[in-house]
């Protein structure tokens, strides 16, 4: 099968940019992340000395604890209604209906458009006062209300926003494989006279099982990695109401320099992230077999 | 007859909907973005602009350093992902093709980076690009972001599948290895570096954290932390026309974009899905 060709310089020259560029800025500075969460020490790293387990626990104790919670609420939240908008209209546009194909178009923008600037939209959007959303509270005599400046509204705020931008990921992943699915079992199963809800239930349901779960694994990912959403709309606040890991990370490295706490806590959103990511790959080696 | 039609108004109506939820937001920053501050900050002003204030555009763009912003955008973007592609493509193409000493532990070093999210050492990765001096650098911000294990893993996909014959011929007519991954192998990947490209270029032009933590001089900023900056000092001035205007000068170049590569950009997404 392979050119079992003489031994060269060659392949090494081939691999050596990706091998080498990844050691030196992924692992390098993993090794960096796991040693230094491990130690006290100064902003640029002087007088280092081991503390053990004392980064982590200060970590959970001083704001971390909560970023976590925060974490898992936001990422649930984004999963269950990325998801639930995506398959959703991922049915919609393969459904045989005259013309609707031509709309898979706008679900792609919000993907792409940068996140900056459809913040700042939603910001507008949203404003006290003169924003459209409470300008039409106002006018349907219902209290205005400030999205941004309570916890509770500000979290399902940048939950909803996140989900705006990211769910035509899914609409995109879901609508390649219900067009992967095999057309003579649907097509039986309507001949049958199972009507749409029977036939996604009984038949493409269960045969989408496994994009589902890569679905949900590249989902989960995108929901952990969040950050410029919240930099942008919310800064975190209020009172860390909207702080997730990714943003503690940010916040104790990078605005108040308490680089043992961001360590610890970029460890542990590394150690989450490779929990999903390793369910990814034994999927992944599944399909390879199964091919 | 009538229930299909039913059916149909059904599926119209709600698509026509999500239609409207992902527009709608694009479309008020449009015509936020031409009306004048007065008329934004007016809570019984109406909705629609009622003259259109075209000069917020260049307004916006004249009081801050925008042209210096696009430009380190598409130079980090275009050379990040040239970089990408380029690495991927040799890699995957030796990891395909080659069985060479070492190859298993390589292999499974260049994938590493997946594992790795860059979100997660933010913080080593400033202090590495410190102790290098590379902080407000176009290397830095370019050089960290060439590897790509997607890329890698892809390509090596791509490459498997492609048949042995056309290199074994190319070899007894005497092309040496390089000229035959160039010549022969590479045009193949076209579509798929296509694919890949649009969304890894995408990906690149939106990046906001990673710029973020290496750049912090106006000169070397990117344009979407130019434009939180920006954002940061109209609010204080309470210019939000100018702020809605400066945001529709970042849209409409990914817009355009979008628009003509939208085949690619469904390609790559499905793609980049198996990472």
């Amino acid at each position: 099968m392979r050119s079992r060709r003489r031994t060269s310089a060659l392949p090494y020259l081939f691999v050596a940019p990706t091998v080498g560029l990844t050691v030196a800025f992924s692992l390098v500075p993993l090794g960096m992340l796991g040693y230094r969460s491990l130690q006290h020490g100064g902003v640029f790293g002087n007088s280092l000395r081991f503390v053990g387990l004392r980064n982590y626990r200060e970590m959970l104790a001083e704001g971390g604890g909560h970023a976590l919670r925060v974490t898992a609420v936001y990422t649930t939240g984004f999963v269950v209604l990325t998801m639930l908008a995506g398959i959703t209209v991922a049915l919609l546009l393969n459904s045989r209906t005259p013309g609707v194909r031509r709309l898979r178009a706008p679900f792609i923008v919000p993907l792409v458009v940068p996140a900056v600037a459809t913040a700042l939209i939603w910001g507008n959007l949203f404003a006290p006062r003169f924003g459209l959303v409470n300008r039409l509270l106002s006018a349907a005599g219902l209290p205005e209300a400030d999205f941004l400046s309570a916890p509770g509204p500000a979290l399902a705020m940048v939950v909803l926003f996140g989900t705006w931008q990211f769910f035509g990921q899914n609409v995109i992943l879901y609508l390649a494989a219900l067009k992967a699915l095999p057309v003579d079992v649907v097509e039986a199963a309507a001949v049958d006279g199972a009507g749409a809800w029977a036939r996604f239930r009984h038949v493409q349901w269960p045969m989408l099982r496994r994009n589902t779960l890569l679905i949900l694994v590249v989902t989960t990912l995108t929901g952990l990695q969040t950050f410029t959403q919240i930099y942008v709309l919310t800064s975190g606040g209020p009172s860390g109401a909207t702080q997730t890991a990714l943003y503690y990370v940010y916040d104790q490295g990078f605005r108040k320099f308490d680089t043992g706490r961001a360590d610890a806590m970029g460890m542990v959103l590394f150690l989450l992230s490779l929990a999903v990511t390793l369910l990814q790959i034994v999927m992944l080696g599944r399909r390879e077999r199964h091919a | 007859m009538p229930r299909l039609l039913a059916r149909r108004a059904a599926v119209y109506a709600l698509l026509g909907l999500a239609v409207l939820i992902v527009a709608f937001p694009l479309v008020w920053l449009a015509a936020t973005a031409v009306k004048s501050n007065g008329q934004i900050v007016d809570p019984s002003a109406p909705l629609w602009p009622t003259e259109v204030h075209w000069r917020n555009v260049p307004d916006a763009w004249r009081q801050a350093p925008f042209t210096r912003w696009f430009g380190n955008t598409v130079l980090f973007a275009a050379a990040a992902t040239i970089g990408q592609l380029a690495s991927g493509l040799l890699a995957g193409y030796a990891f395909a093709m080659f069985d060479f000493p070492g190859r298993r532990v390589l292999f499974v070093l260049a994938l590493s980076g997946l594992m790795v999210p860059f979100t997660a050492i933010i913080v080593p990765l400033a202090q590495l690009l410190g102790d290098l001096h590379w902080l407000n650098t176009y290397q830095g911000l370019i050089v960290p972001n060439i590897a790509s294990g997607l890329g890698t893993f892809l390509f090596r996909q791509f490459f498997l599948g492609t048949p042995r014959q056309l290199g074994e011929a190319a070899r007894i007519d005497g092309a040496g290895e390089w000229r035959i991954f160039w010549r022969v192998y590479a045009p193949l990947a076209r579509p798929a570096v296509a694919a890949l490209g649009i969304i890894l270029f995408l990906q690149n032009w939106n990046n906001f954290l990673y710029p973020l933590i290496v750049t912090d001089t106006t000169s070397m900023q990117v344009v979407s932390q130019g434009l939180s900056v920006f954002q940061a000092q109209m609010t204080q001035a309470a210019q939000y026309n100018l702020i809605m205007a400066a945001s529709l000068i970042t849209v409409v170049p990914v817009l355009l974009v979008a628009v003509a590569a939208q085949r690619h950009i469904v390609e790559g997404i499905t793609l980049g899905a198996v990472d």
